[in-house]
């Protein structure tokens, strides 16, 4: 156990480290700029407006976070073979990948925690200038829909840690995650649409397309389930029972993943 | 020498760049002048394509929207056929993206409505409310559509109760509602509602529109209440605006800032042959 948070203290101090957190935060403060531009083009939700861009803001700098650094911190051991000198010291397979795991994470979320305020201090800024063009905006639902972006990037973080323990190679674990991320976002879309009646009018799909449709929907993660940004832009109520499911979602796969990626690293052979 | 040459050749690539480039935004400001509405992808490919961000995607194509329409006004194009088919599916798949956005409603309650394209705009805003139930302006403005430009009445006056029944709605609904039932389809029911969506709008070339519209109205009802004057006096209407100015009711004509002129239908209501709209003038 102590290894495992020793390793999350030194994975998440080589993040902190990491140059293009700078990049990172210079593109949501450009984001964040860029809305209280924009805020005024539009005619009555302004809430509605600066809600999404500063909870997609703060969702592309997770990705960006988790793809750029994350990769990095995972597979960089692997690649550059320091994982020989990790694995020397009194810290067994599993503790490691738990340890990274758990350093990443806290890595993402003081990053996100940062952005979080910066964000708010925009909304703050944007709700004192437009006051009554805010509609039903409430703060509630706003860190709400936050706090699950985050849910939804250390769902990614797994991905990540899981798709790096099969491969040797940073790129290819970038690749794999930058697919999982796509499917595991449209997923939702793709199967309602082909559930709906519009779907059986217009195209001819196979029973065997659709059962493997719904296979690889139990296979990849939905993200949209982690997607409260429509509620946060307009303060509609969110039931707890969604709220409830959706952490457990990600709390279960999170565990699958990691279990899987921990077995398989155990058996791995380094070369 | 080889300093020398290349600093020369960087120099006039550089000036080559700048004459390029130039050319190259003169060309695309042509080609979006003179081009066509652009294609709107249907929201069953946005919605995926949108990568869990449709808020945000809905919140570009509305602001895409705006430009177009406020570039055809500033150059005072008509919108042909095809500009209105992309205005109205634009609006229809931004609304498929976020359902709860309300500017495409009020947008399409501005531009669509008073254009002739009310079918659509009451579509729209039905799927509107189906989302904003909360929301009392949206069955406001259906319930305006059916009064003013469809003469229904009855209609009207239910949404306009259904709006009343929201919270929020002004105190006034229920007695306007009433009253728009009495006075239909005059003028004076528009100022009214015109009124209404000035105080909603921030955007300044949509008020700017709203603005010339509400004079216009306010003009037609100032004869308006001249021609009531006239009928109690006279105890008929005037066969024309004109005879209002050569009874001495008014002193000259009010301008009609669409530049139409004036016409007195059998309603009783005064209209004009611009039919309050930029793009008719033009044809």
């Amino acid at each position: 156990m102590r290894g495992i948070l020793s390793l999350a203290v030194i994975t998440f101090k080589e993040g902190i480290r990491n140059r293009s957190l700078f990049g990172i935060a210079l593109l949501a403060l450009f984001l964040f700029g860029l809305n209280i531009t924009v805020a005024g083009f539009f005619m009555r939700d302004i809430g509605k407006v600066t809600v999404d861009m500063n909870l997609s803001a703060l969702s592309v700098a997770g990705l960006l976070l988790v793809f750029f650094v994350g990769v990095n911190l995972m597979a960089k051991d692997i690649d550059r073979k320091t994982i020989h000198l990790v694995l020397s010291k009194p810290i067994s397979r599993i503790e490691y990948i738990w340890g990274k795991y758990l350093g990443i994470l806290f890595f993402v979320f003081v990053s996100l925690a940062i952005l979080l305020a910066l964000s708010s201090a925009t909304v703050f800024f944007l709700h004192g200038s437009y006051p009554d063009y805010f509609g039903q905006f409430t703060w509630s639902v706003f860190f709400v829909a936050a706090f699950f972006v985050f849910v939804k990037i250390a769902l990614l973080v797994s991905i990540v840690v899981f798709f790096s323990s099969i491969t040797t190679n940073s790129f290819i674990t970038l690749i794999f995650s930058v697919c999982a991320f796509i499917v595991g976002s449209t997923i939702e879309e793709v199967l309602f649409y082909l559930r709906s009646s519009f779907a059986a009018k217009e195209l001819a799909i196979s029973d065997s397309l659709r059962h493997l449709l719904e296979i690889v929907s139990y296979l990849v993660p939905n993200l949209s389930v982690f997607d409260f940004k429509t509620e946060a832009a307009h303060g509609l109520a969110i039931g707890l029972d969604r709220l409830g499911f959706s952490l457990a979602y990600a709390a279960v796969y999170i565990t699958v993943l990691l279990l899987l990626a921990s077995l398989i690293f155990r058996r791995r052979e380094f070369n | 020498m080889g300093r020398l040459l290349l600093l020369i050749t960087l120099l006039l690539s550089l000036g080559a760049h700048i004459f390029v480039s130039r050319q190259v935004w003169d060309t695309r400001a042509e080609a979006r002048r003179s081009g066509e509405a652009a294609y709107v992808l249907p929201s069953r490919f946005s919605r995926i394509l949108a990568l869990g961000y449709q808020g945000l995607f809905s919140d570009y194509l509305f602001l895409k929207t705006l430009t177009f329409y406020g570039e055809r006004q500033m150059l005072q194009k008509p919108l042909s056929e095809d500009d209105w088919h992309y205005l109205v599916t634009s609006l229809d798949v931004v609304t498929d993206l976020d359902p709860y956005f309300f500017d495409p409603y009020i947008f399409a309650e501005g531009t669509m409505a008073w254009e002739g394209k009310i079918a659509e705009a009451n579509k729209l805003l039905e799927k509107g409310w189906r989302y904003r139930d909360f929301d009392w302006r949206i069955p406001y403005f259906i319930g305006f559509n059916y009064f003013y430009f469809l003469q229904d009445y009855e209609k009207g006056g239910n949404y306009i109760m259904e709006a009343a029944k929201l919270s929020g709605s002004p105190r006034f609904l229920p007695t306007l509602a009433a009253r728009l039932t009495y006075y239909g389809g005059k003028s004076e029911t528009a100022i009214l509602f015109l009124k209404g969506m000035l105080a909603d709008t921030e955007d300044p070339s949509f008020r700017a529109t709203l603005e010339i519209r509400l004079l216009a109205l306010e003009r037609a009802a100032e004869l308006e209440k001249m021609i009531e004057r006239f009928k109690d006096d006279h105890g008929r209407s005037p066969n024309q605006v004109e005879e209002l100015v050569a009874r001495g009711y008014i002193d000259v004509l009010p301008i009609d800032p669409y530049g139409g002129q004036w016409i007195l239908l059998k309603s009783g209501r005064v209209f004009s042959t611009s039919k309050f709209t930029t793009a008719r003038k033009k044809e």
